[in-house]
């Protein structure tokens, strides 16, 4: 495919500029890149899944959470870096493991037991660390600089980009949108649908797990509530939905958006901003159901 | 016997509760295919209105009710010709009138539970009402549980009894198993749906009133009924009302029972566990045909 | 003569207490154009599913080239040469012509190991079809018949050994139905693909197949030679009280 060795590239040329950030930006701009980062890396790595399948996925905040609990289990005996790897590991094995019980589920059922998942993942590893650890929650002492966190986040968001840019260009990604736009069909066509879903459910996972396991040091202290609070879901959905979650651009532009947002209202104003964003997740599922792209991308739709 | 009487009444009460939630649920589903997940903040705004016309009108909250339920009704017209109706007219497939329902219903989650964050804060409120003890064989029960059993009961078996007799409630279970014969046969959707989902509403809103007499009121009370009642209409089966009913009443009695021989927070373990172990396993629900 | 391509054994379909088909033979041999048909709710699509993978059978066995696939996926089928249409053409809506067809290439067309010469492209498939000036546009934008004429490319797409072609015909007029039936003749002809054929509009079919079998209420009652067929009296008392039943069966 063509496109594709150029989108890697302006990928690279884009991480480069953004690598140099740490040096030029004050704390608080360089927190509120990170979260750009960390936004975009959720919300395009939803889309690689849902995006052309149709899915509506709420596990994003199950995969985060199990990642988070890597590192707050693991960074006394491992190297950041491996525990960020392993956090995305372990999400994706995770996803494949519940995306093999559940994937044969669609529309909201899919979406309701995949919300059902991350709250038995939340309360189960509650009271795993009552009963067992006897903590509610735990603390964080040996962080990393802030430094090592950006770019550890810059190198899994460029990583969910670019592997994003290779699905669509690829067979697994046909299989995808040929899975969304009939399944029966696409299996009558070749297609094993039951693996292609759970492969690629699976690889779509490991970018939130591996950034839970990242941004875990940011909070010195860690408890399932936290990490694994459902609007960490809610909020990749409405970030790809509002891009459009069928583009690439979509999702990394809404994702900026949506940080400016969350960081000059949520602090201030915590109930206006959750207000602000039910009031855009209704106008939008009801007047702009492809997002903002699809203001951009025309789907045709005249008779020949 | 007392103790375990008290234990059974205690799930039984909860459970009717649950049920009246569910049924109105069931119906927005089965009927509209709309998945409404924000049934439960609508509870929770019954509760605040009870709430709130008792504490500073000093309005007895049994007269509230049926005032609640015309609110409530009411306000669910209006919330579904905004909200709802649009999803039904431009989905290309049933399936995606589910997931952008339930999209739309976690905006308004958001919406109408931050809402009154901001109005009334997070504090519980509450007052008091009928809070005497009343003695039925042995064991204890307050009068205003009871007074909330006896509502769920008699609300869900009025409801059911509607479904099953009167003309609406045969138009209501027509759509529910062919939307085009029912059509066909001069049965307006254009007043069907909005009635119902004002209907499932109302329930919501009178259960939000009931429960503003026995327990504290918060803004987040409501989420939990609505995955409650998610459970049991999973375990009763979509579109079946008395599935409902049964289904309520069990998972109140396993809750109180559950409760008291395992560790409370096993509890969201073991709902969520059943929930998704039933949808896995028969995504129709148990009871379904 | 040569062993079966696609052979059906006691297929039998039940759906609580209906029948849908009942206790079914039918063997496909290599180059045959094989017709079926029967009155409505006969249970021919039905029928069609098993053949597919798409349901699976009550009871019975269903062998492709000797090789057992009863219960199998659809895409094993598919992966053994098994290719069909549906009766409202399902197509990718939102991808364009071209794409649907590659879809088929692609994934089943890769996974079937046998050469086929003719159809090895897009290009080349939407030329046999008439739709090469379709390539780009969005599938769910054609018409209706363009739709059916791209199912039966996205089919022929899978590299199929034998396809299954499910009313091909229905609400086209006379000429068009015409042409696709000779466009069907052509696929076996140049292609070497079995045809197996579920038409309502009997006279055409008769017209184009060497052999026809009938399905009445779920079971075979008639397979052979259509003139014969046509007149037996069986096939004719089962499409008895339908409309122009007699004129038809009698070509």
């Amino acid at each position: 495919m063509r496109g594709v060795p150029l989108a890697l590239a302006l990928t690279a040329a884009g991480g480069l500029v953004l690598a140099t950030l740490p040096w030029l930006l004050s704390d608080f701009l360089l927190a509120l890149a990170l979260s750009c980062l960390m936004f975009a890396a959720l919300a395009v790595s939803w889309s690689m899944f849902c995006g052309p399948t149709n899915y509506l996925s709420l596990a994003t905040s199950a995969f985060f959470g199990l990642g988070a609990y890597v590192t707050a289990w693991g960074l006394e005996s491992m190297p950041y870096g491996l525990t960020v790897l392993v956090g995305g590991l372990v999400g994706a094995a995770f996803a494949a493991l519940i995306g093999l019980a559940v994937l044969h589920l669609r529309g909201a059922y899919f979406a309701v037991i995949t919300f059902g998942l991350t709250e038995l993942t939340l309360h189960s590893v509650t009271y795993i660390e009552k009963t067992y650890s006897n903590t509610a929650g735990r603390i964080i002492s040996e962080a990393p600089e802030n430094t090592v966190i950006y770019w550890t986040v810059l190198a899994v968001t460029l990583l969910a980009v670019a592997t994003a840019i290779l699905v669509r260009a690829s067979r697994l990604g046909f299989a995808l949108s040929g899975i969304g736009g009939d399944e029966e069909r696409a299996q009558t066509l070749g297609v094993n649908t039951r693996r292609v879903k759970v492969i690629a459910f699976s690889l779509s996972a490991f970018f939130p797990g591996a950034l839970g396991a990242a941004m875990a040091v940011r909070w010195t202290y860690i408890e399932p509530l936290s990490v694994f609070n459902p609007f960490i879901g809610f909020q990749t959905v409405l970030i790809a939905m509002v891009g459009g979650a069928h583009t690439l651009l979509g999702p990394i532009v809404s994702s900026v958006f949506f940080s400016l947002l969350t960081e000059f209202l949520r602090l201030r104003f915590p109930y206006a901003f959750l207000i602000v964003l039910g009031l855009l997740l209704v106008v939008l599922v009801l007047y702009l159901p492809g997002g903002l792209a699809s203001l951009f991308v025309r789907r045709g739709r005249q008779h020949a | 016997m007392g103790f375990w009487l008290e234990l059974a009444a205690s799930g039984l009460i909860t459970g009717g509760i649950y049920a009246v939630v569910a049924i109105g649920l069931n119906l927005q589903y089965g009927l509209m295919r709309i998945m409404n997940i924000s049934h439960g903040e609508f509870l929770m705004l019954g509760a605040y209105l009870t709430w709130l016309a008792h504490t500073t009108l000093k309005i007895n909250p049994i007269v509230l009710l049926p005032v609640v339920a015309i609110a409530l009704f009411l306000l669910g017209v209006v919330v579904y010709r905004l909200c709802f109706r649009r999803i039904a007219r431009a989905a290309p497939t049933v399936e995606v009138i589910e997931a952008r329902s339930l999209l739309v219903g976690f905006g308004l989650m958001f919406l109408v539970q931050n809402t009154v964050n901001l109005i009334w804060g997070a504090d519980l409120r509450g007052y008091s009402f009928m809070a005497e003890p009343v003695d039925i064989g042995g064991a204890r029960f307050m009068a205003n549980r009871l007074l909330v059993f006896g509502f769920a009961v008699a609300a869900s078996l009025g409801l059911l009894a509607l479904l099953r007799w009167t003309m609406i409630g045969k138009a209501v279970r027509a759509m529910m198993q062919s939307p085009t014969g029912a059509q066909l046969v001069g049965v307006d959707t254009g007043t069907l749906h909005p009635v119902v989902f004002g209907a499932g509403l109302a329930l919501a809103g009178v259960a939000g009133g009931l429960l503003s007499m026995v327990y504290e009121i918060s803004p987040s009370m409501g989420e939990p009924y609505t995955v409650t009642a998610l459970i049991v209409i999973t375990l009763g089966g979509l579109g079946s009302a008395i599935g409902s009913l049964l289904g309520g009443f069990l998972l109140g009695l396993v809750e109180a029972f559950g409760m008291h021989f395992t560790n409370p927070s096993l509890k969201m373990v073991l709902s969520y566990g059943v929930l998704v172990a039933v949808l896995v396993a028969r995504p129709k629900g148990l009871f379904a045909r | 003569m040569p062993e079966a391509l696609l052979s059906a054994r006691g297929v039998s379909v039940r759906f609580g207490g209906l029948t849908a088909v009942n206790g079914v033979d039918l063997d496909v041999h290599p180059g045959e154009l094989v017709g079926i048909i029967g009155p409505n709710g006969a249970g021919k699509t039905t029928f069609f599913h098993t053949l597919s993978g798409v349901l699976k059978p009550t009871e019975g066995r269903l062998m492709v080239a000797g090789d057992d696939l009863t219960g199998r996926a659809p895409y094993v089928y598919a992966a053994h040469g098994v290719a069909r249409t549906f009766q409202t053409p399902r197509v990718f809506r939102d991808m364009p012509a071209g794409e649907n067809v590659r879809f088929a290439l692609e994934f089943a067309g890769r996974l079937r190991k046998h050469k086929h010469d003719a159809f090895d492209d897009v290009e080349t498939i939407l030329g046999f079809l008439g739709l090469t000036e379709m390539a780009a546009v969005p599938a769910g934008a054609l018409t209706p018949a363009r739709q059916r004429l791209l199912e039966i490319g996205v089919a022929l797409g899978a590299r199929p050994r034998v396809l299954l072609l499910d009313e091909v015909a229905a609400g086209l007029t006379h000429t068009e139905v015409d042409a696709t039936a000779q466009l069907i003749r052509r696929v076996r002809d140049e292609l070497g693909v079995a045809v197996i054929w579920i038409e309502h509009a009997v006279r055409v079919l008769m017209n184009y197949v060497e052999r026809v079998a009938v399905l009445h209420q779920g079971a075979k009652i008639a397979d052979g030679d259509p003139r014969a067929v046509a007149k037996a009296p069986e096939v004719i008392e089962a499409y008895l009280g339908e409309e122009g039943a007699p004129e038809r069966i009698a070509a």
